[in-house]
């Protein structure tokens, strides 16, 4: 079920009442409604990779009861690694087989022996990429007795398969979402509007900026070869604001629903575009994942500490494994590469911590300095979203090979002028909202009624017109 | 709890009290667009009872770029008016004629631009756009619209549905009303001319299939016979014109001969005249169309001052000077 159609708008509203009106007194089956809810959502995609959560779910929360009666750490490792290896199988045959058997083929036959094909019509399951993610990293806090293995498994199917974070994320922690669902949810009317305010942007960055990106940036990017350097540029563009729309907007949609049924989920985005440098950027980009990989990857490596080679080769490792996680194919390895080089400065003159507060806290303004720090940033992720979207690694290079060439100063076509616009607008709301948990949270908040309402309108109905493709978010294939 | 659905329920209740003020917002400024293949010019200019012309057009595309009516006005002293509606036939042309025939005053002279397609029903309703700013609780659309696949009911009754994930139609009114108000129309007098040179569309088709065999809508024959017989009734004279078509596409065409036929029993019928230009020499003539069907600007303008010659050596519109 997408959140942009009009069976989630359905959907939602039955789930609340049944939640806050009929499941209310009891904690188990208000529990209970929240896995059914979430099979139900996630079914209505395709029910037969039910499966996979379920199994998913059984195993790990075994492998946790399994680790807590265990002492002995031979064994412990084994049942982590049961986890591990059960998460990382579906991933590698859904996600990676067909990667792998290309690759291996165009390798033997570059040796000159011819290996006949044998690829699968592999379905990839939908958000098995972070399911996969959140019920390994609570096998693996329970390995490292970071957290109490639960033994309710209502509760923790819940957790697994809760429908707002299920297929996109943001990836949450056993240790922050858990003990949600064994503690009494109240309504709280503030928490709620808070909610609905999260889930009228999210739909707004996603139906009206990332979809009708979209639009542009798929015909610019699928007949590239006939377009201009300045053209292409301008593609480049409408596909940055399409993932940040698409991505962030649909974080803000789980949040915001989550808000609704009195659970907090993580911060997923704080404004990564208006970040001073690439490792800023990565502090406020997909913050759920990249802060897993930082616990689950970087750190077991060795982290920052030892040398400065072994640093190095850490950051690269993670970058790469990162950019693999985003789909089978090179252009996301090399989209992850390119993230390294360009974090790589940082690294090794130790700047990369330089910018951890929001850029221009308590002013209406940045310095001219950020001005252009934010800009070359900004630039470089432009430039590295070109291989993200690109079909393959040639298609990347004949685009930036176009870029850069004397195209790039002719006039520019796909001038749309009224995504300009609607893109530029949001900007300025994001700019003004940039301290807040969303751009939303408090914008309006001190203007009367009316005039609050007015805004709110205005969003809901460019999202009530704008909503009719449907379209699927990015995150969705990853 | 009760705040929360008092509030809900509030929002959602202001959401339905301003869909029909926001539909005219955005109906009004898409009209004054070039959307919908420049068909809105027509359309206001049929509902704002600016047509007011002596003679008038009627027919699909093949009126609409074959026939100037600036040269009939300075070659006939009559005024006149081109609307011919691009991909339809005659079920569509009796819309315009009777919405014509509230807002204006009636013409003296109907020229009908038939072919082998004009008493053909399509399924879908082809650039359903050019219906959306005017549809709303609109009658006479909902009656020569509803039969094709296009619209659904809600459309025509309440406010903003059919607007709803129309994301094109809306953009357009809302770039219409911020970047470009005063847009300038592409037709002239309803006629649009193209200064195109001959496509691949009759050997496309010609790949696609070996015939062209159109079905006769028996609807639509009934439909024309009555449209003949009321502007007998209101003294509108109409003149059946068969306008060129490139000599190979008419070997296209299975059941010509049959449609002719039908069209030359209504010219005897109701005493009415018949131009038949698919002989013409025209016809034989490549660099005067772009495609089988369509004649170019150039073409057109010599059809158009052929016809006029016709027309006058005929006397069958006899000229005020």
């Amino acid at each position: 079920m997408l959140f942009n159609s009009i069976d989630f708008a359905i959907f939602l509203p039955i789930v609340f009442i049944l939640y806050w009106f009929v499941t209310t007194k009891n904690l188990k089956l208000q529990n209970f409604l929240i896995v059914v809810s979430s099979y139900v959502f996630y079914g209505w995609w395709d029910w037969r990779f039910l499966s996979l959560i379920v199994f998913s779910t059984l195993v790990d929360y075994l492998v946790g009861i399994m680790l807590s009666k265990e002492e002995n750490e031979t064994k412990r490792k084994a049942y982590l690694w049961t986890s591990i290896i059960v998460n990382l199988g579906f991933l590698g045959f859904f996600k990676y087989y067909n990667f792998f058997l290309d690759n291996f083929i165009t390798a033997f036959s570059f040796f000159g022996t011819k290996i006949q094909p044998n690829s699968l019509n592999i379905i990839l399951p939908v958000g098995i990429s972070f399911y996969t993610f959140q019920t390994m990293s609570y096998s693996i806090d329970v390995y490292k007795r970071k957290l109490e293995p639960t033994k309710d498994f209502i509760a923790f199917s819940a957790f697994v398969s809760f429908f707002p974070q299920l297929v996109a994320g943001p990836i949450e922690r056993a240790t922050n979402l858990l003990p949600q669902f064994y503690k009494k949810r109240n309504f709280d009317y503030s928490k709620a509007v808070d909610g609905l305010r999260q889930i009228l942007w999210g739909l707004f960055k996603k139906v009206v900026i990332a979809d009708t990106c979209a639009e542009s940036a798929n015909a610019i990017f699928n007949n590239s070869d006939d377009y201009s350097g300045s053209t292409l540029v301008l593609g480049a563009l409408y596909f940055t604001f399409q993932i940040y729309g698409d991505f962030s907007g649909y974080s803000d949609i789980a949040i915001g629903t989550s808000r609704l049924f009195g659970f907090d989920l993580k911060k997923n985005f704080a404004f990564p575009y208006f970040s001073r440098d690439i490792a800023e950027f990565w502090r406020r980009w997909h913050i759920s994942l990249s802060t897993w990989f930082r616990d689950y990857l970087y750190i077991p490596l060795g982290g920052s500490r030892g040398g400065n080679w072994i640093q190095i080769r850490n950051i690269f490792i993670i970058f790469i494994v990162s950019g693999f996680w985003h789909g089978a194919n090179w252009t996301f390895v090399v989209w992850g590469g390119l993230n390294a080089l360009f974090f790589l400065p940082l690294l090794v003159f130790n700047k990369n911590r330089q910018h951890l507060e929001i850029v221009a806290k308590g002013s209406n303004l940045p310095t001219i300095k950020e001005f252009f720090q934010i800009l070359i940033t900004f630039g470089l992720t432009v430039f590295a979203w070109i291989f993200f979207r690109a079909e393959n690694i040639g298609h990347a290079f004949r685009v930036i090979s176009e870029i850069f060439s004397s195209s790039l100063f002719s006039m520019p076509g796909f001038k749309n002028y009224i995504i300009i616009f609607l893109v530029f607008i949001s900007i300025i709301i994001e700019w003004v909202g940039r301290e807040q948990e969303y751009a939303l949270e408090k914008l309006g908040l001190s203007w009367n009624r009316i005039l609050r309402w007015f805004f709110y309108y205005v969003l809901a109905m460019l999202i009530i017109l704008f909503v009719g493709q449907k379209q699927q978010f990015i995150y969705f294939q990853f | 709890m009760r705040k929360f659905f008092k509030n809900s329920l509030l929002f959602i209740l202001l959401v339905i009290l301003l869909a029909y003020p926001l539909d005219l917002i955005i109906s009004h400024s898409l009209k004054k667009s070039n959307y919908a293949s420049g068909e809105y010019n027509t359309w206001n200019d049929i509902y704002n009872g600016k047509i007011n012309s002596e003679i008038v057009i009627y027919g699909s595309s093949r009126a609409l770029r074959h026939i100037d009516p600036n040269l009939l006005k300075n070659k006939l002293g009559f005024s006149a008016y081109n609307l011919g509606i691009d991909g339809h036939n005659f079920w569509m042309e009796y819309l315009r004629h009777i919405t014509l025939l509230k807002y204006n005053k009636k013409p003296k002279y109907i020229i009908m631009s038939i072919d082998i397609w004009s008493l053909q029903k399509r399924t879908k309703l082809y650039n359903a756009e050019q219906f959306l700013p005017y549809m709303l609780l609109n009658k006479d659309i909902i009656n020569y619209t509803s039969s094709y696949n296009g619209f659904i009911s809600l459309d025509y009754y309440l406010p903003l549905i059919r607007y709803v994930g129309n994301k094109k139609a809306v953009v357009q009114s809302i770039e219409n009303s911020i970047f470009f108000p005063k847009t300038k129309s592409k037709r002239k007098k309803g006629y649009q001319g193209f200064d195109f040179v001959w496509n691949n569309d009759l050997s496309n088709a010609k790949q696609k299939m070996k015939h062209y065999e159109g079905k006769l809508d028996i609807d639509l024959i009934k439909l024309f016979d009555k449209f003949l017989l009321e502007c007998k009734e209101k003294d509108i004279k109409v003149i059946l014109v068969y306008t060129p078509e490139y000599f190979e596409g008419q070997k296209f065409v299975k059941n010509r001969k049959e449609v002719i036929t039908l069209f030359e029993n209504f010219s005897e019928k109701h005493k009415i005249p018949f131009l038949d230009y698919s002989n013409n020499e025209i016809c034989t003539k490549k660099e005067y169309f772009y495609n089988a069907s369509h004649l170019n600007k150039t073409g057109a303008e010599l059809f158009t001052n052929m016809l006029i010659n016709d027309l006058k050596e005929r006397d069958i519109i006899i000229s005020p000077n």
